[in-house]
């Protein structure tokens, strides 16, 4: 009886191990091929991801170039509305020249510079400010007066177009024609940078056709004040002293 | 922290004007030369920066600076020079005598909120 059983407990075994390790198989079998799927699934999640990434990065690097040029943008036209501002922000002809020196020197890098002036439309131009003119070794600028002889000056007083240097004739930087309406009433011309200010990048000439447009007007009115300002004065102090007789 | 309070010293209105549009998240001080820029200091004790140009007339920037940093009462208030002076030896001697930085006019905008927010 027991050895019957012993047999068929056996052969019960072998059905049973067997079938067990068909189960077994078929989780293996199972189990790799969810890991295969699994895998493929996190793989097309990942480059996904990286795709994202990548556009973010770009992204931010062209927000990056946006900000830089924005930033950039912005202190040009800070710089050309202080200009402006202060250009015609008084009627004094002394203040409208310092001014016009503070363009030079403090946004422009002007190291030496020179502003000519025709008054009452004639010849020759006198020196109305200048500076570092001593190490100037032209003598064009002499006594305080211009007459002619530098080529881009000269040209720039002639059709009123700027004109940037130096070039085989000139040394000067830049040569800047003055207007008031149609009228070339004279130039401002920059004949040295400071050494730490290369070249006249583009933003600068922003500045040079700003000086062009509002420098002349600015000191053209200036004067017209203070002339007519000293007139009156004078026909009050007239009035005063008939008054008083 | 922040500088709240800036004492801009400079002979030139354009650089004040220019300040002013800048720094406008700064309450400012003007002062057109070193003297009237002592006399503010010695009016206002809540001044935190000091932007200083070196040419200028009656008092100097240089002048200005070596009075700050000897008197016990001002000389941890940082000094940055903005200058037209741009040569190596310019730079040195404003830092040696007490300057926490050194500016080249003309300057970018960026360079100098940079520098500010750095101090």
């Amino acid at each position: 009886m027991n050895s019957d059983y012993s047999t068929d407990s056996s052969a019960t075994d072998e059905t049973t191990f067997a079938a067990l390790q068909a189960t077994l198989d078929r989780a293996r079998a199972l189990s790799a091929q969810l890991q295969q799927q699994g895998g493929a699934r996190d793989s097309a999640r990942l480059q996904g991801l990286e795709t994202q990434l990548e556009a973010a990065e770009r992204d931010r690097e062209e927000l990056t170039e946006r900000l830089v040029e924005a930033e950039h943008q912005q202190g040009r036209l800070m710089n050309l509305y202080v200009a402006t501002y202060q250009l015609h922000a008084t009627l004094d002809p002394s203040e409208v020249q310092a001014t016009i020196a503070e363009i030079a020197v403090d946004l422009l890098g002007a190291e030496r510079f020179v502003l000519l002036l025709r008054v009452d439309g004639e010849e020759p131009l006198e020196v109305a400010l200048s500076k570092g003119l001593e190490e100037d070794n032209t003598s064009l600028y002499d006594g305080d007066q211009y007459t002619s002889g530098d080529p881009l000056v000269d040209a720039a007083l002639e059709d009123g177009i700027l004109r940037l240097g130096p070039d085989d004739f000139s040394e000067v930087i830049a040569a800047v024609p003055l207007r008031v309406q149609d009228a070339i009433v004279g130039a401002l011309v920059v004949l040295k940078l400071f050494d730490h200010k290369a070249i006249l990048r583009a933003e600068d000439r922003d500045l040079l056709d700003l000086l062009a447009a509002h420098a002349a007007s600015a000191l053209f009115a200036a004067r017209v004040y203070s002339n007519t300002d000293r007139k009156l004065r004078t026909l009050e102090s007239l009035v005063q002293l008939v008054r008083g007789t | 922290m922040q500088p709240r309070k800036i004492l801009v010293v400079d002979d030139s209105k354009l650089i004040h004007k220019m300040f002013e549009v800048l720094l406008r998240q700064y309450t400012l001080i003007h002062a057109h030369d070193g003297l009237e820029a002592l006399q503010c200091l010695g009016t206002d004790a809540s001044i935190d920066l000091i932007l200083l140009d070196i040419n200028m007339p009656r008092m100097s920037g240089l002048e200005f600076l070596q009075q700050v940093k000897s008197d016990a009462t001002l000389e941890s208030i940082p000094v940055v020079i903005i200058s037209t002076e741009g040569k190596e030896e310019d730079t040195l001697r404003g830092l040696e005598a007490g300057a926490s930085a050194y500016i080249k006019k003309p300057f970018g905008n960026q360079e100098l909120l940079n520098v500010i927010q750095s101090l």
